[in-house]
């Protein structure tokens, strides 16, 4: 037998194909072998540059190994190079589909290090950002799930209320996707006069569209089950033993958030529900996410309503210049948790950030997951863990 | 002196130069128009507007394609079987041209008038299939190959559907003629075979769809996943011809459904009878079909390979078969009725 | 086995409605909205108002902005002050990161609402300020880490080490 065949065998008997081939091109009494396919960085469904090193024998994937590192910034060793401050904007270029989170990870490091206080109303009003970006993150999440899928309209919905949450975010912060509005010690300025009724319109509009254009759409569509319904198939305990956060834990039934784990910012104010479902594939991976967009739509409601009065910045000193330490900062982002750790040698430079990214922790799963499925399936098994490139390569 | 002009223009070379010179342009035209419908189609569903920068409204976009197409490099792969590459696009086109032959258009605008054009149609589309084949394997690259296989299998099973869909109108007119079965079909729209036919319409519908290898059934192409398939290789004219070869085969499958199950040029009402116009209702139905080809494109996901053929052999060909058995029986019960 | 029914049909509806509405397009060149107030487009200098303290050139992140600067007796009180006779902003380096403006004390640096900054050549894309140019492919800021010694802060919190088993062996 084909050594490729004992290995997809024992994924189908329960156990995981993770061995790697060790005689690639050995042929069997037949003359098969296995074919190997680059899946590579130019590809229109990688969510970035992402390469697949795919061995497939027929069309079964016998071994997956992503290869990382096409958009690598050295953005960790750049960060030895700036100010405190002046890291802010690099961060934003981390995960960019996750902007704000990126920014407010940092900053809680660096404030964990410093030891600030944030005053309620600059919390308040990074958890408002912070779940405005959820929801523009979430909705392109279900959009290219679907692009990849071969449907090609609900992306375009999905980019639609991403232009009108991204046209919030240019009345508040000056730009449209790099915002540099979170800063050490609260946030850049105040929100103008307008913008809290905005939202409020925005979202109760978001709350109509999103059962028309992306629910009815695509939860009951017999071909979208047929493609998601047990594909990426994992359970708690090999979810929790890969490292993974957010929405694919989430989808296995482990109630794990960062949010009330290890509440930060205004959180313990708001009352939310962490949406968990017992299915671990991709269909319901697609179901946490949608529940994760009403519940962050509830969240902007919450904080609308008892948004504090009083300053936005807190009593930071004018040259950041923390002694001796490390600081760690923890979020949510719409991706798992996101980590920062800062470490200082008393200079007002730092000596060390590492960014603990989600992305990057979550794609063993591709490796652990796809052998034994299709090559058709790669894609919705990518819309589970949906990684951003920035986010994996930083 | 004009009459005897048009018979001595109705020998041979010139009646196939003319035929030939009609199919070219129609064919070509079809697909030009089919490219621009599809893409402000698309817009309109996705909230935008589709192109609409050249000259008016966007509606001269296939020039503008067509102009680019030529003036791009026709690139082949290193390696890749010349021959078999370039004779590829060819293959894949002259199935969708060449049965534009036996489709009435109007009653007497026929240009060959078969007595076995169902059987000349089923036989000349399984050409296609060896096109896909050839464009696959002649250009040296994995994606194509696997393109080319999963072509070859979804092709090869779905002509079983969509023959076996026709024999229950081949039973019903007793004939294998497409002008015989327009005008069985006159009188009315409730004359029409679809409302006796409906499942079998549905699965010529759905075997049409992955004969043109659209989405739901465009894994050949699979654009998410092997990114082009089998045409990941073709570039400026050669793409363009595969393009539109696809496209032609698009219309010729809506207008041979329009003639089998809607009436062809047949009016829906007796006394809308245009004679030599009736083309228009031809237009009318084929257009309609072809609009929810594009309207099923961009709706959509596609099926998975495996659930592909499962669609294809579990589900579409009991069906066809079925309903043939149940059509034979009322032919024999109620000769009357149905015969 | 997929069989074809409701979920199919009702996204096909809802497609078919989408067809018929309103769409969200608007021509660009032809429409050009109005960018809310803190947008931060192209940076600008008020060259009358710049008192060439260089702040913003040692900021920016991206080495972006070269000044040259002069002492040089403006507003004829006798006193040589600085003066920036060469200003010159990089829009090909610029990430709209506003930390200069945020620096400046006299506000003379600011975003303008534009945004079409194209050129054929990217040094085209540099735009002088003052009197003489500056080269703007010089780095103005070649990196160079500063070690300062610490400034009297409170002790910060540290991050708590989690137990593990050789310490407990330990």
């Amino acid at each position: 037998m084909l050594e490729s065949e004992r290995v997809v065998e024992s994924a189908a008997l329960g156990g995981r194909a993770t061995g790697r081939l060790t005689n690639p091109y050995v042929r069997d009494e037949f003359g098969l072998e296995t074919m190997d396919l680059n899946v590579g960085p130019q590809h229109p469904a990688m969510h970035g540059l992402l390469r697949l090193i795919v061995e497939l024998d027929g069309e079964t994937i016998v071994r997956c190994d992503p290869v990382m590192g096409y958009l690598h910034r050295c953005q960790e060793k750049i960060a030895e190079n700036r100010m405190y401050p002046a890291v802010i904007p690099l961060t934003d270029r981390l995960d960019y589909f996750a902007n704000m989170h990126m920014e407010h990870g940092y900053c809680l490091a660096v404030e964990d290090l410093m030891g600030l206080e944030i005053p309620p109303r600059a919390d308040a009003i990074r958890v408002l950002m912070c779940e405005l970006m959820r929801l523009a993150s979430h909705l392109p999440s279900i959009g290219f799930l679907m692009l990849e899928l071969g449907a090609f309209t609900p992306i375009l919905y999905a980019f639609r209320e991403r232009e009108r949450i991204q046209t919030i975010f240019e009345a508040v912060t000056g730009a449209r996707m790099m915002f540099h509005y979170i800063r050490i010690g609260g946030v850049k300025a105040d929100l103008p006069e307008d913008i809290p009724q905005k939202i409020w319109d925005y979202v109760e509009s978001l709350e109509a569209n999103l059962d028309r254009d992306f629910v009815d759409l695509i939860q009951g569509n017999e071909i979208f089950i047929t493609r998601t319904r047990g594909v990426g198939k994992v359970t708690q305990e090999e979810a929790v033993e890969m490292g993974l956060t957010g929405p694919p834990l989430r989808s296995t039934g482990v109630d794990f958030d960062v949010r009330l784990d290890y509440p930060y910012s205004w959180y313990p104010n708001v009352t939310f529900d962490v949406i968990t479902d017992t299915q671990g594939d991709a269909e319901a991976a697609y179901r946490v996410r949608v529940g994760e967009i009403r519940q962050s739509i509830r969240i902007v409601k919450q904080v609308l309503e008892n948004l504090p009065e009083g300053a936005v910045m807190g009593d930071v000193p004018r040259r950041i210049r923390p002694a001796e330490g490390e600081g760690f900062g923890r979020v949510e982002s719409p991706r798992g948790e996101f980590a920062v750790h800062v470490v200082s040698d008393g200079s007002d430079i730092p000596y060390r950030v590492h960014y603990r990214d989600p992305s990057f922790v979550n794609m063993q799963f591709l490796q652990e997951i796809v052998p034994g499925h299709y090559l058709p399936d790669v894609m919705p098994i990518m819309g589970i863990v949906d990684p951003v490139s920035g986010g994996w390569d930083k | 002196m004009i009459s005897t002009l048009l018979e001595y223009y109705n020998q041979e070379p010139f009646r196939f130069l003319t035929a030939f010179g009609a199919i070219l342009f129609l064919t070509l035209n079809l697909a030009a128009i089919l490219t621009m419908s599809e893409r402000k189609v698309a817009g309109y569903i996705q909230g935008r507007f589709g192109p609409n920068r050249v000259w008016p409204r966007g509606l001269l976009q296939p020039a503008a394609d067509v102009v680019k197409l030529f003036t791009k490099e026709n690139l082949s792969p290193s390696g890749s079987d010349l021959w078999i590459f370039l004779a590829a696009p060819i293959a894949m086109f002259i199935p969708a041209a060449t049965i534009w032959l036996v489709v009435p258009f109007a009653p007497g605008l026929v240009i060959a008038d078969l007595n076995i054009a169902i059987l000349f149609f089923i036989s000349i589309t399984s050409i296609g299939a060896l096109g896909v084949i050839m464009a696959g394997y002649g250009s040296r690259s994995n994606f194509s190959l696997l393109g080319a296989l999963r072509g070859a299998g979804q092709l090869i099973s779905y002509e079983v559907p969509l023959i076996l869909s026709l024999l229950g109108i081949a039973i019903l007119t007793g004939s294998l003629s497409l002008v015989d079965v327009v005008d069985a079909q006159a009188g009315g729209f409730w004359n029409w075979y679809i409302w006796f036919q409906l499942p079998m319409f549905v699965a010529f519908y759905v075997a049409g769809i992955a004969e043109v290898k659209r989405i739901p059934f465009d894994l050949p192409e699979g654009e998410s996943e092997i990114v082009g398939g089998f045409m990941v290789e073709y570039s400026g004219m050669t793409w363009a011809l595969i393009q539109a070869s696809e496209f032609a085969l698009m219309g010729l499958m809506s207008a041979i459904g329009a003639t089998l199950f809607f009436g062809g040029w047949q009016p829906p009402l007796a006394f809308l009878d245009l004679g030599t116009f009736n083309w228009i209702w031809f237009g009318l139905k084929t257009s309609l079909l072809m609009f929810t080809f594009l309207w099923i494109r961009w709706t959509l996901p596609r099926l998975r390979m495996d659930q592909l053929m499962d669609l294809g052999w579990k589900v579409l060909v009991p069906l066809t078969i079925l309903w043939l058995f149940v059509t034979a029986g009322a032919v024999l019960a109620f000769p009357s009725f149905f015969g | 086995m997929p069989q074809i029914g409701q979920g199919v049909i009702k996204g096909m509806g809802i497609t078919l409605r989408h067809l018929f509405s309103q769409k969200i397009t608007r021509q660009y060149p032809e429409y050009k909205r109005t960018l809310p107030e803190r947008s931060r487009g192209l940076l600008t200098v008020d060259m009358d108002r710049c008192i060439a303290c260089l702040q913003c050139m040692r900021v920016c992140p991206d080495h972006c902005i070269s000044i040259e600067m002069q002492k040089r007796d403006i507003d004829g009180s006798g006193k040589p002050k600085p003066y920036a006779v060469g200003f010159v902003i990089d829009d090909s380096r610029c990430m709209y990161c506003s930390l200069c403006v945020e620096v400046c004390p006299v506000n003379c640096i600011y975003h303008t609402e534009e945004f079409e900054a194209q050129a054929y050549n990217r040094l085209e894309l540099a735009r002088q300020f003052g009197e003489r140019p500056v080269d703007p492919t010089v780095d103005p800021k070649p990196t160079v880490k500063k070690k300062k010694k610490a400034t009297a802060k409170k002790a910060p919190r540290t991050v708590e080490r989690p137990v593990t088993e050789k310490d407990d062996a330990a």
